[in-house]
């Protein structure tokens, strides 16, 4: 190795194995509020959330539309796993050792845009075919979106020489 | 350690030992100093995701638990004393909507998860309801018929509807239960469903939800159900039109069905006179 090459994996590795990296932090806590959204929209699917409190749209409609479910899994459910992993994933990569894993940002990278791309489609039938809007399902657009561009600080790491 | 190790190796490899131990020492200074910032940001992060997991519990579990728990009566109770006709007429108790001295009246034996009476309730009711029953024609009366066994919230909407009534909004949640059929049908429990509705229709939802989550007019819908059976009432929406004495069972539940009806009780009134 050069010096040129040393030097800047030492301050990146000092850096990132000291500090936890902040964008995981974000996830983390962005993918725990996703949690709960998904959570309440869960609970009402089966009957125990009561009433959903939607003051703006027609969640109603979106609820009970075809969309609601793949198969016989709500999209709630889908959500309630995809980030329940992303935190798992994101709390994983901020403890000393893993900070600067590749493996782990791989994963947040590709699961946040998976998730995105889902809630994308599902932003569409919303527009498009359902006409009809979920608040609870904007926010979660609007939260895994947030996730994606934090997951695309993780694109250095990937390319950096360590592992 | 990272930062430590990468330091040596830098030392070795430009060969300064001086400027080297110089720049380790300053490197696992800083190192401390990054690591003391690193715990600062985790305790920070912990108080966070702390904060929203309180927050959101909250949130969640009182949604939930305010909705779940309450014994709510949605089977059929034992009524004492039906076996006795004029206990059952007495205790009976059709919802009515209308002139009590309009010539006609037509009778729904209904059931509020059945998608035939959603149907009914949203397009032929309001027919009988702009053109026999405000011009005086004809009184319209209701009749619970839960058909409890394949419809498990049909009883607890029953129940549901004689809750508004308590509040004079009977016809509003009737209306709503049907409109919205299609959602609460499908829920695991329908108790949150009824609570929202009845505050959409202008109810207070306190009261509407103490009253759904117990079992009071379980005894007029259980009669109600009693009488539907005792007139072997088939299926629902099963719809009969009395009138001159005379009552008919429709077989096309439309509004041309009971217009036909009404005017077949007519003929006969007419031709019997």
């Amino acid at each position: 190795m050069t010096e040129d090459s040393i030097y800047p994996v030492d301050d990146m590795g000092s850096a990132a194995s000291a500090t936890p990296p902040m964008n995981r932090m974000v996830i983390a806590a962005l993918a725990l509020v996703g949690i709960f959204v998904a959570l309440y929209l869960f609970a009402h699917n089966l009957g125990l959330g009561g009433p959903m409190v939607c003051g703006v749209g027609d969640c109603a409609a979106v609820q009970s539309s075809i969309y609601a479910k793949v198969g016989p899994v709500p999209v709630s459910a889908i959500g309630l796993v995809g980030y329940i992993a992303l935190l798992v994933l994101s709390f994983m990569g901020i403890q000393p050792g893993r900070r600067d894993s590749r493996a782990i940002g791989g994963l947040l990278l590709a699961g946040a845009f998976g998730g995105t791309v889902f809630s994308a489609y599902l932003t569409y039938l919303e527009a498009a075919v359902i006409h009809a809007w979920c608040q609870y399902c904007v926010i979660s657009a609007i939260l895994i979106t947030l996730i994606f561009f934090a997951a695309l600080a993780e694109v250095p790491r990937l390319r950096g020489n360590r592992s | 350690m990272t930062a430590a190790f990468f330091g040596a190796a830098c030392t070795n490899t430009i060969g300064a030992p001086l400027a080297a131990h110089r720049g380790v020492n300053v490197s696992r200074a800083e190192d401390r100093k990054k690591a003391r910032e690193g715990g600062s940001d985790m305790t920070k992060f912990y108080l966070i995701l702390g904060v929203i997991a309180v927050v959101g519990i909250g949130a969640v579990g009182y949604s939930v638990g305010s909705n779940t728990f309450g014994t709510a009566a949605s089977e059929p109770v034992e009524v004492p004393g039906l076996d006795d006709q004029a206990t059952l007429v007495a205790m009976a108790q059709g919802v009515k909507k209308g002139d009590e001295d309009a010539p006609f009246t037509i009778i729904e034996f209904g059931d509020y998860q059945c998608p035939g009476c959603g149907e009914f309730g949203l397009s032929v009711e309001p027919q009988i309801d702009l053109l026999l029953v405000q011009t005086g024609r004809a009184q319209f009366i209701y009749y619970d018929f839960p058909l409890t066994q394949v419809h498990p919230h049909a009883f607890l909407a029953a129940r549901a509807t004689r809750c508004a009534q308590d509040g004079d909004k009977y016809w509003e949640y009737h209306t709503m239960l049907f409109r919205n059929q299609s959602s609460w049908s499908v829920q695991q429990s329908a108790i949150g469903a009824f609570v929202g509705y009845a505050e959409d229709v202008g109810l207070e939802g306190d009261a509407f939800e103490s009253c759904l989550k117990s079992d009071e007019h379980a005894d007029v819908v259980s009669a109600n159900m009693r009488l539907g059976y005792e007139l072997a009432v088939p299926s629902t929406p099963t719809i009969m039109v009395q009138g001159f004495g005379q009552l008919r069972r429709l077989r096309n539940n439309s509004y041309q069905g009971i217009e036909e009806a009404m005017a077949a009780i007519e003929a006969a009134a007419a031709a019997g006179n």
